[in-house]
């Protein structure tokens, strides 16, 4: 287990390393200047070319590539171009609300996956479970930034139920210092959740569906009805204990799906995370910013999978009998 | 108010640990109790920003929303007046300066308020000011504003209160000069700052500065907030709190300011946003005279070549022809309805030098086609497309992605061209490519749009001249440049605007480009704010005068910070 364990840490390592290669070659090759005009200002060409010695762009790029890898092993994330202050505090300030979205949305999405997946395995192939599975597949397809704009236009701007995106009321709530305030960030979380996590929730019905199909037939929960125990508990006691196997995978599996969809989710809901700061560098050609945030996701999403992995041997005592080669 | 029900007189029997959810939830957004401010000093303002600010520090930051707020933070010796005449000293307001005089044609003396403190309690002095000049100037610093200050040949102090600017030579604009890129900065906070870690210095993310508000809070990708000082020396300001509230877009921002959860936004940019904010009973309009030009500059210059005259564009006469085959009235009301005009050259409506009467080429397409035609350019198979020596008319025009009106323009234009005989394609990029290639000259024609100045004599000079840094279209004529060095030396306004016009007829007979678009904007207030009035050039500078009748106040504007 623990050989399995280093050789997982070890490749998620080099993934990490070779996300961080590959965002760091391409930014630097996408066309346009990180000292460029804005939409509103020309940017004097004296000015441009100070910054770009000074930040040392005008050197060759292995040789920058060098430097940052040289710094990065020192922990320094170099100095963001846009935000004029070290990439790591720029990623720091974003992490609580990503991980914020991120969880409320990882349970909106098993919550009511899990609750679907179950009811149309127990109705499977009848009326329920086609409607349901339509209506899944439907939701499943929607791009979340349309599905966000829908909800934020329904329920925001017309019905007024919920706020037009932020993360709090800036008047009334500017930190949590009540349950108020918390109720606050509940209510402007609310939109971008569910958001994130109704599309995830259809796939997750579907794996849920699939998963518990295959054990309602197998002989142990036969044996439990033979044994007399009620329905009910046959399927969520017996059942779907083992069902929630794969689900372990799943949430290893979420990390990504909820990574890349709160960058357009945070960008509608002007939700204050990761997904929204990388975006901004996208555009304004902010080097180190992307090539810190894409550090910081890749290696959430590599940790994710290896947590799950762990999970997963930790649960099912097959896997770590075969030292985790599954 | 919202008042948590009793749960034994529910009117249906609710299981125990529903009722209890509701009651959590009912106490977790029950409504704020009516207390706190009450009075003439209270309120708070939020305005939908859609950006967020890059740093706080004046010198080294020209970001639009920067700028709002630090404009707040930090004061100039004096400031322009509503007339925005920025030739002579006698329309500007005095700020930190009380008054000034003139010792000679080249050394001006400004007299600081005595009253004038920083934030933490400091005075402020003579010494800020020559500190603030030696900090815009300093080429480690590499402030964008340093090129602005080059006829200023520097500052010192004559005692205690008394600043000394001395320029290189006598011009009508040398006090604007002076003034209007300084924001004065307290020496004795950022003297340690070494001058090459200025652009992240700590200080602007809580600065600490002498105007009307003070800094309170930043939280990154939400808001900044400021509260009014109650001691400020110019007047205590009406509202209490003023907050920035982040958006990733205008649409955005515009929304938010309708439902009512932020209070104003300075441009409502295109007609659909206009519209929906005129429908938005609790918001009043404020018209305003933009900054902003738009136009379709054609490249003199080859395609990324900036040593060849381009094969279609390095001719005047096709210039011409083209700009007279556009229809700008139709595509103005067209894009933008009552809210712009179609400028009668390189304008912005904001510039005192707009004359409706310049000359300029008219729309005639029947003309256009003529001029063509004796070019040699002719349809010579019949498609459609004018050819000369078995080349077609053809080019592209490059657009930002990030601008709907100046898509919106591209494909009206290329409508246009075509029905004169002239295939166009469009090149739709991302805001940083656009700029790189306009910068490198690597296009055919692009839709530019250029936001201006108070003052036509740097942005008109950066823009068109020879040697202007801006000049994409590569427009050079000696004639023009002389008319603007003339223009920006005559010491009257009307004599200035004179000369203004004669060279803006000049390039308007070269055609380096149609110019398309002048708009005013607008801003949307709440309505319960009252004495708004907005400057054209610094849309939140007169913030401190507005205020918030006592009955009119909400339970947001009373609530403490």
């Amino acid at each position: 287990m623990t050989a399995w364990l280093v050789r997982r840490l070890a490749a998620a390592i080099a993934i990490v390393f070779a996300v961080v290669t590959i965002t760091f070659v391409l930014i630097h090759l996408a066309p346009g200047t990180p000292f460029g005009a804005d939409e509103q200002h020309q940017q004097d060409p004296e000015v441009i070319a100070r910054l770009v010695r000074q930040f040392g762009l005008d050197q060759p790029l292995p040789v920058q590539y060098v430097l940052y890898l040289r710094n990065l092993l020192r922990g320094e994330l170099g100095q963001s171009f846009s935000q004029h202050r070290p990439v790591a505090d720029a990623i720091a300030d974003t992490i609580p609300p990503t991980l914020t979205l991120a969880g409320a949305a990882l349970v909106v999405d098993f919550a009511i996956g899990l609750a679907l997946g179950v009811y149309q395995a127990v109705r499977a192939r009848r009326f329920g479970d086609v409607v349901l599975g339509n209506v899944a597949l439907f939701f499943h397809s929607l791009p979340t930034f349309w599905l966000g704009l829908v909800l934020l236009l329904v329920f925001g701007q017309w019905l007024h139920v919920f706020p037009v995106g932020g993360m709090r009321d800036p008047v009334l709530c500017p930190s949590v210092t009540s349950a108020r305030c918390l109720g606050d960030v509940l209510w402007h979380l609310a939109l971008p959740a569910l958001t994130l996590g109704l599309v995830g929730a259809a796939g997750t019905a579907r794996y849920q569906r699939a998963a518990m199909l295959e054990v309602v037939g197998q002989d142990y929960v036969r044996t439990a009805r033979a044994k007399g125990l009620r329905e009910r508990r046959v399927l969520l006691v017996h059942a779907l204990r083992n069902a929630l196997l794969p689900f372990i995978t799943l949430i290893g599996l979420a990390f990504p799906f909820l990574l890349t969809g709160a960058v357009l989710v945070e960008t509608v809901f002007a939700w204050p995370g990761m997904g929204r700061l990388s975006v901004g560098a996208i555009f304004q050609r902010d080097y180190p910013l992307v090539t810190g945030a894409a550090l910081v996701a890749s290696g959430v999403v590599v940790l994710g999978s290896v947590l799950a992995d762990v999970l997963y041997a930790v649960a099912d005592p097959r896997i770590r009998a075969s030292g985790g080669s599954t | 108010m919202l008042r948590a029900m009793p749960i034994t007189r529910l009117p249906v029997r609710l299981p125990a640990h529903v009722a209890l959810v509701g009651l959590v939830l009912v106490s977790l957004t029950g409504c704020e109790r009516r207390r706190g401010c009450a009075g003439d000093y209270c309120g708070t303002l939020v305005f939908a920003a859609a950006g967020e600010p890059d740093i706080l520090l004046p010198p080294v930051t020209q970001q639009q929303y920067a700028q709002d707020i630090f404009g707040q933070v930090f004061l100039k010796l004096a400031d322009l007046g509503l007339s925005q005449n920025t030739i002579g000293d006698e329309d500007f307001q005095p700020q930190l300066a009380e008054r000034w005089e003139w010792d000679d044609p080249l050394t001006l003396v400004f007299h600081l308020d005595p009253r004038a403190r920083w934030q933490d309690g400091q005075s402020v002095t003579a010494a800020d000011v020559a500190f603030t000049f030696d900090i815009y100037t300093d080429s480690l610093v590499n402030s964008p504003f340093r090129s602005s200050l080059r006829t200023i040949s520097a500052v010192t102090t004559r005692d205690s209160l008394t600043a000394v600017f001395r320029f290189h030579a006598r011009y009508p604009e040398m006090f604007y000069d002076a003034v209007n890129h300084l924001h004065i900065l307290p020496a004795h906070l950022l003297r340690p700052v070494p001058r090459s870690q200025w652009r992240s210095a700590a200080f602007g993310r809580a600065p600490v500065g002498d105007g009307p508000y003070r800094f309170v809070a930043w939280k990154a990708g939400e808001s900044v907030e400021l509260k009014a000082d109650s001691t400020f020396f110019l007047g205590r300001p009406h509202i209490r709190r003023l907050i920035w509230r982040f958006t990733p877009n205008l649409q955005v921002a515009v929304t938010q300011v309708i439902a009512g959860d932020a209070d104003a936004v300075e441009v409502l940019g295109p007609p659909d946003n206009v519209k929906r904010a005129q429908a938005a009973a609790n918001l009043a309009l404020y018209p305003y005279r933009g900054e902003l030009y738009g136009f379709l500059a054609f490249n003199l210059s080859t395609n990324g070549d900036t040593t060849k005259p381009h094969p279609l564009f390095g001719d005047r006469q096709l210039r011409r022809a083209l700009t007279m085959a556009v229809d700008r009235e139709g595509l103005r009301k067209s894009v933008w309805g009552d809210l712009a005009q179609v400028p009668p050259g390189p304008l912005a409506r904001l510039w005192s030098i707009w004359d409706p009467e310049t000359r300029q080429l008219p729309y005639d397409t029947a003309q256009a086609a003529r001029m063509l035609t004796w070019l040699g350019w002719r349809d010579s198979n019949g498609d459609g497309i004018r050819d000369r020596d078995g080349q077609p008319l053809a080019f592209r025009i490059l657009v930002p992605t990030t601008s709907a009106l100046r898509r919106q323009y591209a494909v009206l234009l290329q409508e246009q061209f075509r029905r004169i005989g002239a295939d166009v394609q469009l090149d739709e990029v991302e805001f940083g490519v656009f700029d790189g290639r306009t910068q490198a000259g690597r296009f055919d024609a692009a839709v530019i749009a250029r936001q201006a100045d108070p003052t036509p004599t740097s942005s008109l000079a950066q823009v068109w001249t020879t040697a202007g840094r801006s000049n994409a279209g590569r427009y050079a004529s000696p004639v023009f440049d002389r008319l603007v060095d003339q223009a920006s030396a005559a010491p009257r306004r009307d004599a200035a605007k004179a000369l203004w016009r004669r060279a803006i007829e000049t390039l308007n007979q070269d055609a380096p480009a149609v110019f398309l678009y002048a708009p005013d904007n607008m801003a949307a207030v709440n309505r319960r704010v009252t004495g708004v009035v907005i400057r054209p050039d610094d849309y939140w500078a007169l913030v401190r005068t507005w205020r918030i009748p006592a009955d009119q106040l909400t339970d947001r504007d009373r609530a403490e910070p």
